[in-house]
């Protein structure tokens, strides 16, 4: 059976503009010339490999810094790996934590109007989506008014209603049970239930042990943008517990 | 964990294997696919960028007409009356250089902060980044292609006659669609990185409208400045435009011809260096 997605020796660095605060024209020109200005290199993920079944749901832990979302991006195709293969098979949607793309001055209708279309739907298709999209959301009258005036509660459930819309063949999600009320967070329980009986693969980062114990059936733990360990869910968590726990001993003593 | 390289070459770091593997003919095929699949998300874009470009105007798209004939009123004054230039139809001269140049200054200023204007479509979401240079290339296109309308319609009122020639502009209109998309790439890849760039593109634009023959003719230019229009491929596309609507003759084909190749290069090296670099754009923003 060929897997759903699959990473084989997944690598992407980020690159931050080195230039040193204060430095003037001279300093950056003499540096440039002497080649030795410089870019700071962070390695977010380094040699990541697994695979994931059709209609199987990963989740995936580790501490902040960790790689998490790097993975959830390389994997959405947001951005390429420097090196190594990422495979998906099917349509994908994704919604990933920071700074979904909506534009702060459009209404919520319109950025989700541009959200459906940039999911590859045609105008029609996103005509016939937006009442599900606008009841999904629960915004209200809210739906009319600018992005820019809306919580961030408000954001993500309309980022979520939007990426949901499409009923993909795979769905990323990275940290997004993190925001919204317990109601909200309940429907998005229930519909991420619901792809799963619908046989949709999914790929989840979260600090959330229950989400991954009780709806994945795949974990894997990042550690420095390193696989720690992949696997069953109550195995892997149980070693990211154990090394938490060690953490928090360490920084105790 | 974070280390330093030093960087080499124009934007500053060296190739990684990713990126070193992108050959632009399959890079051209695949934009092609995005572009297609993404049609109507392009569509919609265009629609809101004309939209929110008359938002708040009295006289909205008028002032699509309005702005070259504003200039060609102030130039014919100038260099017609004060200067004493001696072109005749002077008017039907100037505006057909200005009309397509026109399209030229929107689409390249506008593509220049394409990335940094849609910061929130980069690098943070599944979106197909390429629109961004594109929506103001294509919403541009579409003044340009109406005043276009309205200035043929207005040919024989200001001196000149319908021609047969007039047949020949989809030719050059492709020209230069392939000329300032690939320069808008260009434009738009440097600038994220080096945002000085922002700075000078009104300076260039000036710089190139002076350079390209548009209230002059290459008559008026002596002999050893001539290079400077004969390796403009900005002043070869004036010069076919002049052809077609004021002299009402075929264009020289070799004006054509280096317009549609130096169209062709432009947007293969234009793409070329947008797609090696457009997953660092995020970074920059």
């Amino acid at each position: 059976m060929t897997p759903a997605l699959l990473a084989a020796g997944v690598s992407k660095t980020y690159r931050i503009p080195d230039i040193p605060k204060r430095a003037t024209i001279k300093d950056v020109v003499v540096r440039h010339l002497r080649r030795e200005d410089g870019v700071a290199v962070v390695d977010a993920l380094c040699d990541v490999s697994f695979s994931v079944g059709p209609g199987q749901s990963l989740g995936v832990v580790g501490r902040n810094g960790s790689g998490k979302t790097t993975l959830i991006r390389v994997l959405a195709g947001v951005c390429r790996p420097d090196s190594g293969e990422v495979r998906v098979s099917g349509t994908r949607s994704a919604l990933l934590a920071l700074g979904v793309g909506f534009h702060p001055d459009l209404t919520g209708r319109e950025n989700a109007r541009v959200g459906l279309l940039s999911l590859g739907l045609s105008r029609r298709q996103t005509g016939d989506r937006m009442d599900e999209v606008i009841a999904f959301s629960e915004l209200g009258d809210f739906i009319d008014a600018p992005i820019h005036t809306y919580s961030t509660g408000m954001y993500m459930r309309l980022a979520f209603s939007v990426a949901v819309a499409v009923e993909p063949d795979v769905l990323l999600l990275d940290e997004v049970l993190a925001v919204g009320d317990p109601a909200f967070a309940n429907k998005c329980l229930a519909l991420m239930d619901h792809f799963r009986s619908n046989g949709t693969t999914m790929a989840i980062a979260t600090q959330d042990f229950h989400v991954v114990r009780e709806r994945c059936d795949l974990a894997l733990w990042l550690q420095e943008g390193k696989v720690a360990a992949f696997g069953a869910p109550p195995q892997v968590l149980a070693a990211y517990g154990d090394f938490l726990q060690m953490q928090e001993g360490e920084n105790a003593s | 964990m974070i280390r330093r390289v030093f960087r080499h070459g124009i934007i500053g770091f060296g190739k990684t294997q990713a990126e070193s593997q992108g050959q632009s003919m399959t890079s051209m095929a695949y934009a092609g696919a995005t572009i297609f699949r993404f049609r109507w998300l392009l569509y919609e874009l265009v629609l809101r960028d004309l939209r929110l470009r008359y938002r708040n105007s009295l006289l909205g798209f008028a002032w699509t007409i309005m702005n070259p004939v504003l200039f060609m009123l102030l130039y014919t004054l100038v260099f017609s009356v004060y200067l004493r230039v001696h072109v005749e139809h002077f008017p039907l001269y100037v505006l057909a250089g200005l009309v397509p140049w026109n399209w030229v200054i929107g689409a390249v200023t506008a593509a220049t902060t394409a990335i940094p204007d849609g910061r929130m479509y980069v690098g943070k979401t599944v979106f197909p980044i390429e629109l961004l240079v594109l929506v103001p290339v294509l919403s541009n296109a579409v003044n340009f292609v109406l005043s276009l309308a309205l200035l043929i319609a207005f040919v024989p009122v200001l001196g000149g006659h319908f021609s047969w020639t007039f047949a020949l502009l989809p030719g050059a209109v492709i020209g230069e669609l392939l000329a300032i998309t690939g320069v808008s790439f260009i434009v738009a890849t440097f600038n994220t990185f080096y945002r000085d760039l922002q700075q000078l593109v009104g300076y260039l634009l000036t710089a190139f409208f002076f350079l390209a023959p548009i209230f002059y003719t290459r008559a008026m230019v002596p002999e050893r400045y001539a290079f400077l229009l004969t390796w403009n491929p900005f002043a070869a596309m004036i010069e076919v435009y002049h052809s077609i609507l004021y002299a009402a003759a075929p264009p020289a084909l070799g004006a054509l011809a280096f317009l549609l190749v130096f169209g062709i290069l432009v947007l293969l090296l234009g793409m070329g260096y947008f797609d090696r670099y457009r997953d660092h754009f995020g970074e920059y923003l």
